[in-house]
Order: structure tokens, then C-alpha cells, then sequence
């Protein structure tokens, strides 16, 4: 009897809870978005003037580019704003999202030691990576986690001809697996003096702390686009806002936007960070 | 060392200033976390007096459970929480995952054990002729266990403090389950996991050092209850 | 009819019995003690009669309903009773919060609350205390106080565990002047034990017996403590004269038993050849260094073996063929110029005697 009370209880808990986070406040709309964009505070400029523009309350959560896609296929957020192509594309072939929208770009660098020990600065990023291969001299410093930027790191192995996880991972000591987000393996291929591979953005707002440069910042492989996908309801969960993620993608696209994306980081970095790309898949 | 300084510095600062990020996270960090305190004392305390005081098969085996999840680690929970609360989870209908809301449910669920295990502990420290006595006074059950709890109550209030050290100082759970999403569901542990992977260290410090100012608060608390009880 | 009544009781605690087959009845405004050794159970009689366990066999009738097993009978009489505990404990509340708990689980308005707890400890003589922390107070005040928690309850019958051990004279007999008060002015029933003889024969209508769980003897103070029925009870309200022996002659009532080495005469109802024991208090012995004797009918010549000097009483052991233990203030023992190996008379009536059957 005193067991049903509690349960009763406590189930009489979670819907006051559910109703006073219900009744109190405006619609939440939820976006997942990857390490890399949310690090350089882009957000903090883009989510005020959503929330004014469509009224509502904007939720903006960080993280590693699959857990940001596995948020959105199990419907916990009306939208995506990740940097992995195969994979975006593979989230709207499974019917998850509605449709891949490209909004921004930059391109991944290869950074290290400025005296550059490995010799790789003239090189394409394939044969930079090879020259590290085959030295095997000086360190990796790879992230390690599944996010974006290790997408593309693999990416990368693969056009230059090796097998990632037979030939690459386990290759030495000197290649290492982080496992941490950009800022900390950054730090840490400050601190050993090796080599990685960064987003433009996470590397121009740590550089100040890092003794790093961008070594390798040509090559169409290291081209990293952002795109945006509103979560399909019919597929991931009932309860996803179509209508809010698509405000999502038009805002993103918009004209207005769009300027403050391509000024985003000049006045701080001397340089933008981003390439706005108003729905276009960027060639190169 | 400099870098530590420094922080430490702009720590300082963050703090003494009422810096409204900082002070924002600190206020929500402790009402989610009290919340959850409260609403776990609500559920252990009475749910201790029925366990204490009932004689039923299995009692050894579910304190020892009880017991083992004390140990429970938070990101456990947190992804048990998740995969419950998650919209395509069983309570998904509910719309609460990346919500304080699921943050103090998981934070309940989190300190319950210790809660619940310390009360249990807290009324079988009690002289068994208290409620011995208070029957014969023509206590009810109800009265009995009233009676045995209020003489309990620093033992209690111990068990609760410990309970909500736990919570306010967590934050896998936190993180899985709140999302940390800035001025919302952002707390002090959490804040400090993210502005430390980007780099923005003396956030991180002053942010630590408000912590362990609670940690400490807490402490002396226990300190005195102790010295009280004794 | 009564007010309490066990029928049959028993209980055991893994197995093992530590109480067999009680039955006892108590009447409205009756003080009855209950006396026993140590560990006889006379605690677990109380707590079953407090309605704080269930016997594991009999009834128990309170105003004639059964409260054995039913709980909402048995809330309804304990709330009608008060048990003082032999150590009491207090609640960590001042005192008077520790008087007035009882009276607000009954649900009783505030006003009268008060009225009964300052009633309570002014019979106590503990109002100064009314605002101290319970948990500071000495042995006997914590006694004093839990004296007063059942009788602000005014209680139909009030039980009280052994209520002045492991107290100070002083406190001792101040809880006795409470006690008493109680039972000439408020005339409750009171159930109490003690193994102080004393005291359950100054304070009590009826004095039971209970020895190894069964409950020996019931009758008046008087009864139990002069005509024993058994040689348990005789030891234990220190009749320390225990003679075993067998009626050898019977002449109406006057039988001479033989016992070891000697006839003794005394009053008995018994047939000729009934294993018996003389029990005689060595009180009603009278000891003389001549061969005087008076009217008593027993007389027998010995020598002291042992002598044992207790405070301002000394207890001699003397052979006559069989030891008989005298009672002689020690005084007259040092004007006798007693000794052991000095050779007395000694001399007691034949209804001094209490002659009980014995089976063996």
C-alpha cells in the first residue's frame, strides 16, 4: 500500500515539475551544435536575436558532432548544426532531418611548432600527414573522439592512401590519441610540441595561449563546412517543432545573419572565421 | 604558476564584483541542487521511518543495496536519466530532458541512496527505548515514528547536508541530462567542465572557488551538528 | 469486574521460554506487586501487560476486551495505561515538552494540557524544571519525570518497572512518597515489580511470586512472606531456615517432622510420610547461652560454626544436628560473648513453623 503511495507520489512529482517547466516561460526550442562552432561564441550572438525575432526560448547544446546527431535522431532537438558531410547526409537519407543546408565554412589547419621541426609547411595536407607518417619523428596529436574534426583528420589519412584504423591508430608513439575536445588537444600539442588537426575558429580564439601556428591552411580536403538540418517529427519523435527548426534554417541563411557570420571574430581576430554561405555547398 | 595567479586574481574579481554570469550560475546551482535536496528529503525520510520501522523479509538485502548505491557514478546515472527522459524514452512524452527540471529528478535519483541509507542508519542509532517508550505513551505508528525522527534530527540533518554536497558538486549527470545550456541549465560543476575544455581558465577558478566555499559552508555544518549531537 | 485479567499467558524468544502459563487478574484500585529474582521475567510480563509485545501464547483482557492481537484495541488500552520504565529514557525536549508528548498524541486541547502537566510535576515536585533540557537531568530527576509523564496521562492502571533501583536512598524513598500519594488520592490500579521485598509488602494489596517464568504464589503481602507454598518462594522471601524432612508423628495438627538428626514439632495438616519441608524464619529463632527455654516447643542444644556480622546484624550458623541460620542484632551477639565453637541453646515455636509439601 505505502509503496503505491510513494509511486503515486512521485508520479504526482514529474508532472508538477513537467507543468511548471511547461506553464512558466515561452516555447524551448532546441538545437544541437557542434564543439567547434559553439567554442568560438558565435552563438552568443546568433541566440538572442532568434529568440527576439520567433519569441521564443532558444536551447543551444554542445557537443561532439555524433552525440549532436544522436540527439536529433532520438528527438530531443528540433535541429542540428554539425560539420560532417557523410554524416549530415546519412541523418537526412535516414530520414531524421529534413534537408542539409549549408550556412558557413572555414577550412581545418594543421598546426604545430613554428620552427615547423617535421618540414611539412610547403606540402598539401595528404603528403604533410604522409611526411609525418613516415618520419614518425614527430608527434600527433590526434582528437581521438569521433567528433567532426576527427572526421575529417581521417579523411584526410584516407586520400593520402592509408588504411585509418589498421595502419594509423596504434602506428607509434608518436601518434597520440587525445580523446578531449579541441581546446584541451590543442594545449596538448602545445605542450608536446607535435602536430594537429584544428577547426579556424577554436584555433584563433585559444592561439594567444598556445605556442602554435597554422603550418598546412591549403588543400580543398581541409575545406570544413557547417550546415544546418531541421529534425524530422515523422521519423524522430512527434514532439520535435518542424516549424521552429526551419525558422532555424531560414534565420541561419538569412541575409541579415549572414553578414554578422562572415564579420563574426574580425574585430577580435584580425581575421573572420567564418565564410558565409547562404545555402551553397562551398567547392573549394 | 603565473597562469594560476592570475586566476586566481580574476577570480576574485568575478566573485567580489557580483559578476552576473558568475553569481547566475552559483543562484542556480544552489536551488536546483537544494530542490533536489528537499524533494529527496521528503521522499527518504518517511520512506526510512517505514523500512526502520518494519520487520520484512529482504530488509538486510535492500539496506545493502541501498548501500552499494551510494557508489553509484553520476554519469550512470545520467545516461539512465537520459535514455528515460529522452523524447524517444518512456517518460519522453514529458518534455523534460535539457530542463533543471530533469536535472533535480536525476540529482534526486542520484542522492536518494545516501539520503535514505543515512536516515536509516541515523534512526537505528536512536536508544530502541525511545519509540519503546513513545508506544507506551500511546503513541500511534505515525506518532512513534514522528517522535523517532524528531529525535533523530541532527543525525538527519547530517545525512542531508552529505546528500546535497553530493548534488551541488556533480556534474556528469548534470551535463548528460541538463545539457548545460547557457542560463538554463548551466551550474557551477558544469561550467566549470565547459570553460575549462575552452580555455577560459579563470572563469573556471573563480567558479571553483565559490564550490569549494560551499563545500566548506557545508562542512563546518557538519562540524557543528557533530558537536552538537555530542 | 476486573480490570485486567491474563489468561494462559506464555511467551519465548527464539524457542526459549520466559514465561509459562501466567494467569492473574487485577482489580479496579489495586496495588499489586510482583516480585522475583533477576531475570525471572518479570520485565517481559510488564511489557506484555503494556500491550508493547504479543505473547506468544494466552489472552490478555483489558476491561474485559481482548487485546491480544487486534492493534486497534490494543492502541485503545495502552492509551488507558502508563508504564514506567526501570531505566527511563526522556526525550531531547525540555520537560515539560517530555510530560505534555503523551497527552498530545491523545489529542487533548492545549489548555487542559497544561493544567495536566503542571498538575503532573507538581506531584513529582519537579515544577522548577519545567523548562530544562530533559536529556541534563540526574537519575533520580529523570525518574521524577518519567513518574510524571504517565500520571499527567492519568492512566486507568499505571505499571512501574522495579520504579527505585539503581537509585539513591534519598530518591528512593521520595519516588515511595510519590507512589503512595498516587494510590490514596487517585486510586488507579498499579502494577509494579520490584525485588525489594520491602517495598511490595509496604506498598501493595497483593504480592505475586514469579520464578523461572510461572508465577509461584499470589496472595497478600502476609501470606507470601510468613506461609510460603514452596521452597522457591521460601528462599526468595528469605526464609533461610529450609529443613527438608518427612512427618513422623501426627497428633491432630502438632506433627513432629524428622529432619537430618532431630524431631521438630510443629503445625501441619499432613498425613503421616509426607516428604515435607520446615521452614523457619531465623527471626522467630530465639538464641540463649542457658538451657532456658519458655514455652517453645523446640529446643535443641549446638555449636556455632559460622558467623557473619551484616551492618548492624549478625547472622549465626549453628549446628544442632542440623544448621539453623539466627538473626541477633550485633550488639547482643558482642554482650553474649558469641563466638564460633560456643556452645548454645536454641528454641522456636511450633507455629513458627510452616510446614509445605515436598516432592521428592
Amino acid at each position: 500500500m505505502k509503496r503505491i503511495i510513494y509511486a503515486l507520489g512521485a508520479t504526482i512529482l514529474i508532472l508538477c515539475l513537467a507543468l511548471i517547466s511547461a506553464a512558466c516561460g515561452k516555447t524551448r526550442v532546441a538545437i544541437s551544435t557542434t564543439t567547434s562552432l559553439y567554442d568560438t561564441g558565435l552563438w552568443g550572438v546568433l541566440e538572442p536575436m532568434f529568440e527576439e525575432d520567433y519569441n521564443v526560448e532558444l536551447d543551444i547544446l554542445r557537443a561532439g558532432t555524433g552525440i549532436a546527431i544522436e540527439y536529433g535522431k532520438r528527438g530531443d532537438v528540433d535541429a542540428i548544426a554539425v560539420h560532417s558531410k557523410s554524416r549530415e547526409q546519412q541523418f537526412v537519407a535516414d530520414g531524421y532531418g529534413i534537408e542539409r543546408v549549408p550556412f558557413a565554412y572555414n577550412y581545418f589547419v594543421i598546426v604545430g611548432p613554428a620552427d615547423d621541426p617535421a618540414g611539412i609547411g610547403d606540402l598539401s595536407p595528404e603528403d604533410a600527414l604522409e611526411k609525418l607518417f613516415t618520419d614518425a619523428s614527430s608527434r600527433f596529436i590526434s582528437r581521438g573522439d569521433d567528433s567532426g574534426t576527427h572526421s575529417k583528420e581521417k579523411a584526410i589519412w584516407t586520400a593520402a592512401g592509408y588504411d585509418y584504423d589498421t595502419e594509423i591508430v596504434g602506428a607509434g608513439t608518436w601518434y597520440v590519441e587525445a580523446a578531449k575536445g579541441m581546446g584541451p588537444t590543442l594545449l596538448m600539442a602545445s605542450e608536446m610540441e607535435g602536430y594537429t588537426i584544428s577547426d579556424m575558429g577554436t584555433f584563433l580564439a585559444q592561439q594567444a595561449k598556445l605556442d602554435l601556428v597554422a603550418v598546412v591552411d591549403e588543400g580543398a580536403i581541409l575545406l570544413n563546412v557547417y550546415s544546418v538540418i531541421a529534425c524530422n517529427p515523422d521519423n524522430t519523435n512527434s514532439s520535435v517543432n518542424l516549424e521552429m527548426g526551419q525558422n532555424l534554417v531560414t534565420f541561419l541563411t538569412s541575409d541579415e545573419v549572414q553578414t554578422i557570420i562572415g564579420d563574426y571574430g574580425v574585430a577580435e581576430y584580425g581575421r573572420q572565421l567564418f565564410i558565409p554561405c547562404a545555402g551553397n555547398e562551398p567547392t573549394s | 604558476m603565473t597562469e594560476i595567479w592570475d586566476g586566481l586574481v580574476k577570480a576574485f574579481q568575478l566573485i567580489f564584483t557580483f559578476d552576473p554570469t558568475v553569481t547566475s550560475i552559483a543562484a542556480r546551482s544552489l536551488w536546483i541542487s537544494a530542490s533536489a535536496c528537499l524533494i529527496a528529503t521528503a521522499i527518504c525520510v518517511p520512506l526510512g521511518a517505514v523500512i526502520h520501522f518494519n520487520n520484512f523479509k529482504g530488509k538486510k538485502f535492500l539496506i545493502s543495496t541501498v548501500q552499494t548505491l551510494w557508489s553509484m557514478p553520476t554519469v550512470a546515472m545520467g545516461l539512465l536519466v537520459f535514455l528515460v527522459f529522452s523524447r524517444s524514452g518512456p517518460l519522453g512524452i514529458f518534455g523534460l530532458l535539457f530542463s533543471p527540471s530533469v536535472m533535480i529528478i536525476g540529482q534526486v535519483l542520484l542522492i536518494s541512496p545516501l539520503i535514505l541509507g543515512l536516515v536509516i542508519s541515523a534512526l537505528n542509532g536512536i536508544d530502541k527505548l525511545i519509540p519503546e517508550t513513545a508506544v507506551s505513551l500511546g503513541a500511534s505508528r505515525m506518532q512513534k515514528a514522528i517522535l523517532t525522527i524528531r529525535e533523530a534530527r541532527y543525525a538527519i540533518t547530517a545525512a542531508l547536508i552529505m546528500g546535497f554536497g553530493r548534488a551541488i558538486s556533480e556534474v556528469g549527470l548534470s551535463i548528460m541530462v541538463g545539457g548545460n545550456i547557457a542560463r538554463y541549465t548551466r551550474t557551477i560543476p558544469t561550467a566549470i567542465a565547459l570553460e575549462t575544455q575552452k580555455g577560459n581558465i579563470e572563469l573556471s577558478i573563480a567558479l571553483g572557488i565559490i564550490l569549494i566555499l560551499i563545500a566548506f559552508v557545508i562542512n563546518i555544518s557538519l562540524h557543528m551538528l557533530q558537536r552538537k549531537k555530542a | 469486574m476486573a480490570l485486567l485479567r491474563i489468561e494462559n499467558l506464555g511467551q519465548s524468544y527464539d524457542g526459549s521460554d520466559i514465561l509459562t502459563d501466567v494467569n492473574l487478574s487485577l482489580e479496579h484500585g489495586e496495588v499489586f506487586a510482583l516480585i522475583g529474582p533477576t531475570g525471572s521475567g518479570k520485565t517481559t510480563l510488564l511489557k506484555l501487560l503494556d500491550l508493547l509485545e504479543t505473547p506468544s501464547s494466552g489472552s490478555i483482557y483489558f476491561d474485559d476486551v481482548d487485546v491480544t492481537k487486534v492493534e486497534s484495541n490494543r492502541l485503545a488500552a495502552r492509551r488507558r495505561m502508563a508504564l514506567v520504565q526501570q531505566k527511563p529514557v526522556v526525550f531531547s525536549m525540555n520537560v515539560y515538552d517530555n510530560v505534555a508528548v503523551g497527552l498530545k498524541w491523545r489529542g487533548i486541547d492545549k489548555a487542559s494540557i497544561k493544567q495536566k502537566v503542571e498538575h503532573a510535576l507538581e506531584l513529582v515536585d519537579m515544577t522548577d524544571y519545567a523548562h530544562r533540557d530533559a536529556k541534563t537531568l540526574s537519575g533520580g530527576e529523570t525518574q521524577r519525570v518519567a513518574l510524571a509523564r504517565a500520571l499527567a496521562l492519568e492512566p486507568n492502571l499505571l505499571l512501574l518497572d522495579e520504579p527505585t533501583a539503581n537509585l539513591d536512598p534519598n530518591s528512593v524513598s521520595k519516588i515511595e512518597e510519590i507512589i503512595e500519594h498516587v494510590i490514596s488520592e487517585h486510586k488507579i490500579s498499579i502494577f509494579m515489580t520490584t525485588h525489594n521485598m520491602l517495598q511490595g509488602q509496604r506498598l501493595a494489596d497483593r504480592v505475586g511470586v514469579l520464578i523461572d517464568g510461572r508465577m509461584q504464589q499470589v496472595g497478600t503481602p502476609e501470606q507470601i512472606f510468613s506461609a510460603p507454598t514452596s521452597k522457591a518462594v521460601a528462599e526468595f522471601v528469605g526464609i533461610d531456615n529450609i529443613l527438608a524432612g518427612t512427618i513422623d508423628k501426627k497428633d491432630g495438627d502438632l506433627v513432629d517432622v524428622k529432619v537430618t538428626s532431630g524431631l521438630v514439632s510443629a503445625i501441619s495438616h499432613y498425613e503421616l510420610g509426607q516428604n515435607v519441608y520446615a521452614l523457619i524464619r531465623p527471626e522467630d529463632i530465639t538464641l540463649s547461652l542457658a538451657g532456658e527455654h519458655g514455652s517453645a516447643r523446640n529446643a535443641f542444644s549446638g555449636k556455632i560454626f559460622k558467623i557473619t556480622t551484616l551492618g548492624s546484624l549478625v547472622h549465626i550458623e549453628v549446628d544442632c544436628g542440623f544448621p539453623l541460620f539466627v538473626v541477633l542484632t550485633a550488639r547482643s551477639a558482642l554482650d553474649m560473648g558469641l563466638a564460633v565453637g560456643t556452645q548454645v541453646f536454641v528454641s522456636f515455636k511450633a507455629t513458627a513453623i510452616k510446614v509445605i509439601k515436598r516432592w521428592a
